[in-house]
C-alpha cells in the first residue's frame, strides 16, 4: 500500500497565484486528472509532483515521508512523461527502447516487436526517430510505461498529438495500470472515455 | 553497484554514439583546433625558431578555444528533447549520468585533440623534452577542461548564444594554461617539470571530485 499526497501546495509564478491551499492524496488504484485552461499551471503541478521544482509552500509526501527526504526511494517509484518525450531523434526506434529500459532499472527483460505492435509502431526498429511523425514520436515516449516498474505514473498531456487510436491504447494501458493497483495523475483538457473508472478530478484556474 | 555501473557505461556509449551519428558537430571542433593552429605560422612568418618555441602555446590555446566550441553541445540536445528531465528522475542518482556525459565527452573531444597535437608536434619537430611536456600536460589538462566545462555548459543550458558560454569557461581555464605553458617552457630548457606536473594533477582531482557535484546542481537550476 502506497499514499501519494499533497499537502497546502502553493505556486507562484512571475507574481501570480497559480493554485493556493492545494491538497489531494491518492492511494492504490486511484486515478487523477488534473484539467484547465492553458497557462493555469498543469504542467507546473506535475513538476511539483515529482520534485523537479519546488513549491512557494507545501509539501509533497510519498508514503508520509517528503519526497525531498526520500528522493531516489520516491524516484524509483516514478514514472513521468513531460511535455518533451525524452528521446533521442538520432538515435534508433530499438536503440531508444533499449535505454529507456535501462533507465527504468526493470529486471524484466523487454521484447521490443510487441511493444512496437503495442504502441502501434510496429517494425519500426531500425528506423532513426527523426525520421518519425510527431504523433508517432509521443508513442515511443509513452512505451515507457510499458517497461516501468514504477507504481505512480505522472503524464503531462499524454494525449497530445495522437490519434484517436493512440488514445485508446493510453487510456487502456493507464484504467489497466490502476486496476493492478498502480496509480496515475495526468494532465489532459480532453474528457475521457474511461467512463467505468472512477476518476478524480482537479481544476485548475477560473472557468 | 553492478547496476550502477551498468547504466554509467550505457550512457557513455550512448553519447559516444550521438557524437558518431552527429558527424558535423563532432568534428567541426576539432577542424577549428588545426585551422587555428594552421593561422599562427602564416601569422608569424615562417621563422622556424619563432615556430618551435610557440607551437606548443599555440596548440594550447586552441585546445581551450575548441573545448569551448565542442562543450557547446554537451547537454543542449538532451536538454531540448527533454532527456535530462528523465536522468534527474530515473532512480539512479544525476551525478552518475553527468560523470559518465563528461567522460564521453572527453573521450570524443579531448583525445582527439591530444592526438592531433600530437602529430603537429612531430610536424614542426618539436623537441623530445617538449613533446613530452606537451603530450604529459594535455593528458592531464583536458579532462579538466571537459570537467570545469560541463558546469558552465549546464549554467548556461537553455540560453540560446555559445558565446556566453565561451566568456564564462575562458576565465576559468586560466590556472590550467599558467601550469600547462610552465612545464612546457621549463622542459624546453631541459628543467624538471614535476612541479608544474603535479599542480595539474591536483587541480585535475579536485575538478573530479567537486565539478560533476557542481554541474549536477547547475542542471536542477535550471530546470527548475
Amino acid at each position: 500500500m502506497s499514499i501519494f499526497s499533497v499537502k497546502n501546495l502553493e505556486c507562484i509564478r512571475r507574481d501570480k497565484v497559480l493554485f493556493q491551499g492545494l491538497d489531494f492524496m491518492l492511494e492504490d488504484g486511484d486515478l487523477l486528472q488534473i484539467d484547465g485552461i492553458n497557462g493555469s499551471g498543469k504542467s507546473t503541478l506535475l513538476q511539483l509532483c515529482v520534485g523537479l521544482i519546488r513549491a512557494t509552500t507545501g509539501t509533497i509526501f510519498w508514503n508520509a515521508e517528503n519526497i525531498i527526504d526520500c528522493r531516489y526511494q520516491f524516484q524509483s517509484n516514478i514514472s513521468y512523461i513531460g511535455h518533451a518525450d525524452g528521446i533521442k531523434a538520432d538515435l534508433t526506434v530499438q536503440e531508444n527502447i533499449t535505454l529507456m529500459h535501462s533507465l527504468s532499472g526493470s529486471p524484466a527483460a523487454v521484447d521490443y516487436p510487441s511493444i512496437l505492435k503495442l504502441i502501434g509502431v510496429a517494425g519500426t526498429e531500425k528506423v532513426f526517430v527523426k525520421r518519425l511523425s510527431a504523433g508517432q514520436r509521443r508513442r515511443i515516449g509513452l512505451a515507457r510505461l510499458f517497461m516501468t516498474p514504477a507504481k505512480l505514473w505522472l503524464l503531462d498531456e499524454p494525449f497530445n498529438t495522437l490519434d484517436k487510436y493512440g488514445k485508446t491504447i493510453i487510456e487502456q494501458l493507464i484504467v489497466q495500470h490502476c486496476a493492478t493497483g498502480g496509480m496515475v495523475i495526468f494532465a489532459a483538457h480532453q474528457l475521457l472515455e474511461m467512463a467505468d473508472y472512477t476518476l478524480q478530478h482537479i481544476h485548475l484556474g477560473h472557468h | 553497484m553492478r547496476a550502477y555501473l551498468n547504466i554509467f557505461f550505457v550512457i557513455v556509449r550512448r553519447d559516444l554514439l550521438l557524437a558518431f551519428r552527429n558527424k558535423a558537430e563532432w568534428t567541426n571542433p576539432l577542424l577549428f583546433f588545426i585551422i587555428v593552429i594552421m593561422l599562427f605560422p602564416l601569422a608569424f612568418g615562417s621563422d622556424p625558431t619563432l615556430l618551435k618555441q610557440l607551437t606548443a602555446s599555440i596548440i594550447w590555446v586552441a585546445a581551450l578555444l575548441s573545448t569551448c566550441l565542442s562543450l557547446e553541445t554537451i547537454f543542449r540536445t538532451d536538454f531540448e528533447d527533454g532527456s535530462i528531465e528523465q536522468f534527474i528522475l530515473s532512480r539512479y542518482p544525476l551525478l552518475l549520468t553527468v560523470n559518465a556525459k563528461i567522460l564521453a565527452h572527453w573521450i570524443s573531444a579531448g583525445i582527439p585533440l591530444i592526438l592531433i597535437a600530437l602529430v603537429t608536434g612531430f610536424v614542426l619537430s618539436l623537441s623530445n623534452q617538449t613533446m613530452f611536456a606537451l603530450c604529459t600536460t594535455l593528458l592531464l589538462g583536458t579532462p579538466i577542461l571537459s570537467l570545469i566545462g560541463a558546469i558552465t555548459a549546464a549554467l548556461t543550458i537553455g540560453l540560446r548564444g555559445g558565446m556566453l558560454l565561451s566568456l564564462l569557461i575562458l576565465p576559468l581555464y586560466i590556472p590550467v594554461l599558467i601550469f600547462s605553458m610552465l612545464a612546457i617552457q621549463n622542459a624546453t630548457v631541459g628543467q624538471s617539470i614535476t612541479a608544474e606536473i603535479y599542480f595539474l594533477a591536483g587541480i585535475l582531482v579536485l575538478a573530479l571530485t567537486l565539478a560533476p557535484i557542481a554541474t549536477s546542481v547547475a542542471l536542477r537550476i535550471r530546470l527548475s
